[in-house]
């Protein structure tokens, strides 16, 4: 009897009518498969409108390979370089009072209200040929903009703030008395960070990387800006598919930005998973903590 | 182990947290702090552990000078009071993170780590949970683990801050017998911040009471009930009626009945607690006339809210007895006089 009434547990007290309920999933669903769904899969159909060989040849080719390549080296400098600042900077933010710290919870926001497009600028307005450092750096023999290290610096910073925003909030409910009781129980600061703040800022340091990683891999603006669209060395992937589709090369623009729409999908996958943990770690101690009422 | 604590000064911005404290606590004593939220009992346990640098004064540990020694190096055990046990750690490894962060040289070996938190986890009585986790346990379960986990140390001091005040009132008063009893068998010089009067009296050998960042009084339990030396005190240890009376000859006045006021000026404020105040139904010329406006039931105890002509309400406690052998009501008329009384110059 009673799991007959657990089977429907939608309360009439509290829903709208069924034609008003039809109405607005519909209209709900209409656009996620309007503007998510049909764009999604129509760049996996459009990839392989050709066959599975053209679509392999597309990404096995020189071009298309470096590029990968390219994007691979930019995430595996970048990312790791952003893990290090937004823990650094949380930590600070997070765990002690200081002056200008409101400054700088600003500034680590400004990569995210500053057009990319901008962002690219300012790194060719500081290395670039006419740039305040360029006659420096052309002295030395230093390529900074049109190469490698001027993608990785715009990847930078635009991926600044995902990790050191993902954790500000989570270490600054947590508080301190962890560590302070670590202290007092004479750990040095290396092993208080090492045994108990990292573990417990584990599951969101990793969503952190995870957006940091997906971002540092799909950027086009600030990259497209500082690259020069060198083929076959400073191009990556999004720069790639842009100049493939400019040419008319449909099945290779398609091609490749599969392999970014691919990415976004683990990455959600991934995402889905880090958040589905926390969240059932989060339910745990708040289920525990109504026990003990 | 002593500690002395000399002329100590804390401030936060414009916030005098503690103001010029001195203070010696006897080796092996269990000593309360308390006070009002604010009144700095909680800064000053911090400041004795380390972890908050005084702006002015010593901290003495057994006669040597531990100002600047490191929280780390000080051997305090800490009790928080939200516990902060780690929550990414079972039971177990939440005792032995103590042990286990030491610097090889003086790390124990892995079964003695394993035999000192079992016989922690036995003090605590609580050896079956050594492999759940914090989220896991109960208040009270987290409250004995922490305590445990300050004890692995060896600690030369045990600091706890509100160690009950998370906790309903039924196991905190479990708890803080237990913690006696412990005290009572392990020796070890304890301070615990509390704000909880009736706490501090049953648990400490010796209560100081704190006010605005100052010590008000220092005594044993019956010291600082009995005889407390301001009006601070007096009001913070129990519920008060007060009255202000004018002082003649050295003697100050309450609905007729005299109180001594021989350190009091020409006007005295005179605090009476609701348990020294008796009733009467007969009419009398030295007493207070009033009305019974409210019957309050208290387990075993009654309060009475009685108006009066020349005061505000006051609060009269008899017992449940007395209450029903005498059949008290609201709008009964009644005359009271104050059996005892403290007078303080006003």
């Amino acid at each position: 009897m009673a799991g007959a009434i657990n089977n429907t547990p939608r309360s009439v007290v509290t829903t709208e009518s069924r034609p008003v309920r039809y109405l607005l999933t519909g209209l709900a669903l209409l656009f996620v498969g309007l503007f998510l769904v049909i764009p999604l899969l129509s760049v996996f159909v459009e990839a392989l409108r050709q066959g599975w060989k053209l679509y392999l040849a597309a990404l096995v080719e020189p071009d298309a390979l470096s590029a990968i390549k390219l994007t691979l080296l930019v995430a595996v400098i970048s990312v790791p370089l952003n893990l290090v600042f937004g823990v650094a900077a949380a930590w600070a933010i997070a765990k002690f009072e200081f002056r200008g710290k409101s400054l700088l919870i600003t500034l680590i926001d400004l990569p995210f209200s500053v057009s990319p497009v901008v962002a690219g600028l300012i790194y060719v307005l500081l290395f670039g040929a006419q740039g305040w450092w360029g006659p420096w750096l052309s002295d030395n023999d230093v390529k900074v903009i049109f190469a490698v290290p001027g993608i990785v610096l715009a990847t930078v910073f635009v991926t600044f703030p995902f990790v050191a925003r993902e954790l500000i909030p989570l270490m600054e409910a947590q508080g301190s008395d962890e560590e302070q009781a670590a202290m007092v129980l004479g750990a040095s600061g290396w092993q208080t960070f090492w045994r108990v703040t990292l573990p417990n800022i584990k599951w969101g340091l990793l969503y952190g990387v995870i957006l940091a990683n997906a971002r540092a891999m799909g950027e086009f603006g600030a990259v497209s800006v500082v690259s020069g669209h060198i083929r076959g060395l400073t191009n990556t992937v999004p720069l790639h598919v842009e100049i493939l589709y400019n040419e008319y090369n449909f099945v290779g623009a398609f091609a490749c930005a599969s392999i970014l729409a691919l990415l976004a999908l683990v990455t959600l996958a991934a995402k889905s998973y880090v958040e589905w943990r926390s969240a059932r770690l989060a339910l745990e101690d708040q289920r525990n903590a109504l026990n003990d009422q | 182990m002593s500690i002395e604590i000399k002329q100590i000064s804390k401030r936060f911005g414009q916030f005098q947290a503690l103001n010029d404290i001195n203070l010696d606590i006897q080796g092996g004593e269990l000593l309360a702090l308390l006070g009002p939220s604010g009144c700095g009992k909680t800064t000053l346990l911090r400041v004795i552990a380390g972890l908050e640098t005084p702006d002015a004064g010593q901290i003495l540990f057994h006669g040597e000078d531990a100002t600047d020694t490191h929280v780390r190096e000080r051997q305090v055990g800490f009790v928080f009071q939200h516990y902060a046990l780690f929550r990414h750690m079972t039971v177990f490894e939440n005792v032995a993170f103590g042990l286990r962060v030491r610097p090889k040289k003086t790390r124990p070996s892995e079964e003695a780590i394993k035999k000192k938190v079992h016989e922690l986890l036995e003090l605590v009585q609580l050896d079956w949970l050594a492999d759940r986790y914090p989220a896991q346990l109960s208040g009270g379960q987290r409250q004995r683990i922490a305590l445990a986990r300050a004890l692995a140390v060896e600690p030369r001091v045990l600091l706890l801050d509100e160690p009950f005040g998370a906790l309903d009132t039924k196991v905190r008063k479990e708890l803080r017998r237990w913690l006696r009893r412990l005290h009572d068998e392990m020796h070890i010089t304890s301070v615990f911040v509390t704000h909880d009067q009736e706490e501090a009296l049953e648990v400490a050998d010796r209560v100081v009471v704190m006010n605005k960042g100052r010590i008000e009084q220092s005594g044993t339990p019956a010291e600082v009930y009995d005889a407390p030396a301001t009006p601070f005190v007096y009001q913070f240890l129990g519920d008060v009626n007060l009255f202000h009376s004018r002082v003649h000859e050295g003697w100050a006045e309450v609905g007729g009945t005299r109180f001594a006021a021989p350190e009091a000026g020409d006007k005295a404020v005179i605090y009476v607690r609701p348990h020294e105040i008796d009733l009467a139904r007969n009419a009398s010329n030295d007493a207070l006339a009033g009305i019974v406006t409210h019957v309050r039931l208290l387990g075993a105890t009654v309060r009475l809210e009685v108006k009066t002509d020349a005061h505000e309400a006051l609060e009269v406690e008899l017992t449940r007895e007395r209450y029903q052998a005498e059949r008290w009501a609201v709008g009964d008329a009644v005359w009271l006089t104050p059996r005892e009384a403290r007078v303080y110059g006003a």
